[in-house]
């Protein structure tokens, strides 16, 4: 293995990586990215193999504590009523992910002008529409133009269709006058760039075999290094290193053998989510900068931002083959999105469609929430509810609380000894009072939608996906730790494009924002790279 | 394998426990756990999580111990010993009932008395319900 100098490092190759490799690859210097995990395959995926439910929640589980390959790194998460969720892979967490593909809205970013509460972000909705964009052509997005929620925009695809349990919910919404619309979803309805398009398999959340679901591993990787980008996998960093001038200059990394090499590089980038980011951060201390790289402002690693869900489920009379179609790409309502303080909240929630599980998911579904027991009565209950389940979830806004950390475990380590994290959060009152509010609304939505039963779990545990707000970016470095362009305020050739750099958490899914703000934060690097070091 | 010390070793019992939880249906067309072969996919998996530290092996063990015979007792007695051996340790009953049912409705009989195609998902995929043209006239005024 060589390890030649390069112009720019990307460490993590997933949503943000990928995107941001394919964009600086223009400035035409070399370009290197380290990747914890390996590629993956599509023969590999669970629904290649009739037990492609219990492959699922065994190496394919989205909870690295429960799927424990030698890829991942373990997460304590005994102090979190959410568990963190992720993969490590070429692709990341976009191998896993449902690909709902909502933006923020223009609000989003102005939430202490609009509610007094949070701040804002040191830039605008408009800043990112320009990359908003384009990311939508690389991913491959299909969804109807027009929705109200938003400025107006056009997805690349037709909507996908919304099948029996989207139609059935959608009528519900639709009694009741509320805002519906058919989600954003980075999973391709017609042919479209080589891909082939959506066969309904309904097992989004352990990769997509087919292909139709964008993971950025098919989608930004090949033609990122067909523009001469380097990857390398199954190298894991243990630290960025620094010069004495206070750059940073390159990283410490275990290569797949286990063994520790050194890596420089003129420019070092960040793309390790907001859990991984800060950790390697924390690890990265040094005389010049002992509590962590980054860190003078002491916000590297606070504020903390989850999206506490909920799931509300209805049951109906009618078979609607709810296992069938993406898993969570249905339609959006954005009835609740927007303070209304009548409602004992500030800020809002998303709703998302959803479908029922697999034949053996659905039973297990049945046991945990009392509708399905064993013995005697177990097929006729099975039978009500197998292929009857359609409903929602709820994504709420995460405010951000200094409280809520990723800090280093002081035993936990990985497989490298290299220090793990550990997650410490407590759920707000206001998140709290958002799902009361979403549960009860979403009820209501179902039962006039038809269904003769439904089932809420208020907090999701297993739902930990988004990862948020614990390297901020602000125009003060005394309160965030990047600047407007995803720069560190304490060394000026270290930058940060995942899901860290958040100031706000919105209430939809943020892949879309992180995938937009790693393509402008590598956009501002090409317009700046003259006085990059000035 | 009937009188081996250990439950997940004994086919018969692991047969009987299976069929307990999930009996046979004539009105339903479904057959029983118990006959489908399954036993030896549901002890590894639940060896597999008593490796990870979940308590489910060793509860299971003192279900065995505790119920001599239990593969030749009647329907009836079965069912009251799990249900007097799950209120002991519920969570561990939930353990078990999961890697059961995984296992049971990933067997081709029981996907097809449930209707669906025995086969994995891919690559013939399913059928999607278009979406209601009702619905879509509906947002047409509402569009921006």
């Amino acid at each position: 293995m060589t390890n030649e100098p390069v112009g720019v490092l990307i460490i993590g190759a997933g949503a943000s990586g990928g995107a941001f490799a394919w964009s600086i690859a223009d400035l035409g210097t070399s370009v290197l990215c380290l990747e914890q995990g390996p590629w993956m395959h599509q023969r590999d995926y669970p629904t290649n193999f009739m037990d492609w439910e219990t492959r699922a929640s065994g190496p394919f589980a989205p909870n690295p504590n429960v799927r424990r390959l030698a890829q991942d790194y373990p997460v304590n998460d005994s102090e979190s009523p959410i568990q963190p969720l992720m993969f490590n892979a070429v692709g990341g967490s976009t191998i896993l992910w449902a690909a709902h593909f909502p933006r923020f809205t223009p609000g989003d970013f102005r939430v202490r002008t609009e509610d007094g509460v949070a701040d804002d972000w040191p830039i605008s909705y408009e800043t990112l529409e320009p990359f908003y964009t384009p990311n939508d052509r690389m991913m491959g997005v299909s969804g109807l133009a027009g929705d109200p929620a938003y400025p107006y925009h056009e997805p690349p695809l037709p909507p996908l269709p919304l099948g029996a349990t989207g139609n059935v919910v959608a009528r519900g919404f639709e009694r009741l006058g509320w805002h519906w619309w058919p989600s954003d979803s980075a999973i391709i309805s017609q042919e479209y760039g080589g891909r082939a398009p959506c066969i309904n398999l309904g097992a989004c959340g352990s990769g997509c075999t087919q292909g139709a679901k964008a993971s950025t591993d098919i989608t930004y990787w090949p033609l990122a290094e067909r523009k001469g980008v380097q990857l390398r996998t199954n190298c894991r960093v243990k630290e960025i290193t620094v010069s004495e001038n206070g750059l940073a200059d390159g990283v410490l990394y275990y290569d797949a053998d286990g063994v520790l090499q050194e890596q420089k590089a003129e420019v070092v980038v960040l793309a390790c989510n907001g859990i991984g980011t800060p950790r390697l951060l924390l690890n990265s201390r040094s005389e010049r900068f002992p509590d962590g790289l980054a860190n003078s402002s002491g916000l590297v690693g606070k504020n903390l931002m989850f999206h506490p869900y909920a799931l509300i489920r209805g049951i109906f009379e009618e078979n609607l083959n709810s296992r069938r179609g993406p898993t969570g790409c249905t339609f959006w309502s954005h009835e609740f999105y927007k303070t209304d303080r009548s409602r004992g909240f500030v800020r809002g929630y998303s709703y998302e469609g959803s479908r029922g599980g697999g034949p053996g998911m659905s039973a297990v579904w049945g046991m945990a929430t009392g509708r399905i027991p064993w013995g005697e009565g177990h097929h006729e209950a099975y039978a009500r509810v197998n292929g009857h389940v359609a409903g929602m979830v709820a994504i709420t806004e995460d405010l951000p609380d200094e409280a809520n950390t990723v800090t280093l475990d002081p035993v936990l380590t990985d497989a490298n000894g290299i220090p793990a994290p550990k997650v410490t959060y407590t759920l707000s009152e206001n998140s709290r009072r958002q799902l009361a509010h979403a549960v009860d609304r979403g009820t209501e939505a179902l039962k006039a939608a038809g269904a003769v039963d439904v089932q809420a779990d208020p907090l999701m545990r297993t739902a930990g996906w988004h990862l948020m707000g614990t390297a901020r970016m602000g125009t003060d470095p005394a309160r965030s730790v990047v600047n407007e362009w995803g720069r560190a305020h304490d060394v000026k050739n270290l930058f940060i494009i995942d899901g860290s750099i958040f100031v706000t958490s919105a209430g939809v899914n943020p892949t879309s924002t992180i995938q937009a703000l790693a393509l402008y934060i590598a956009d501002s690097i090409k317009k700046n790279v003259g006085e990059l070091f000035a | 394998m009937s009188g081996s010390a250990s439950a997940l070793g004994d086919a018969t019992f692991l047969s009987a426990l299976l069929d307990t939880l999930i009996p046979s249906s004539g009105k339903r067309g479904m057959p029983g756990a118990g006959g489908l072969g399954i036993e030896r996919d549901v002890a590894a998996s639940i060896a597999a999580d008593s490796a990870a530290g979940l308590p489910v092996g060793g509860w299971l063990e003192a279900l065995y111990a505790g119920t001599p015979g239990f593969a030749t007792l009647p329907a009836a007695e079965r069912t009251g010993a799990v249900e007097a051996h799950a209120a002991t340790n519920p969570a561990a009953m939930q353990a078990l009932l999961r890697r059961v049912y995984l296992a049971y409705y990933q067997h081709p009989t029981v996907l097809v008395a449930i209707g669906e195609p025995p086969r994995p998902p891919f690559p013939e995929g399913f059928e999607l319900e278009p979406s209601d043209p009702e619905l879509l006239a509906a947002l047409k005024p509402r569009q921006k």
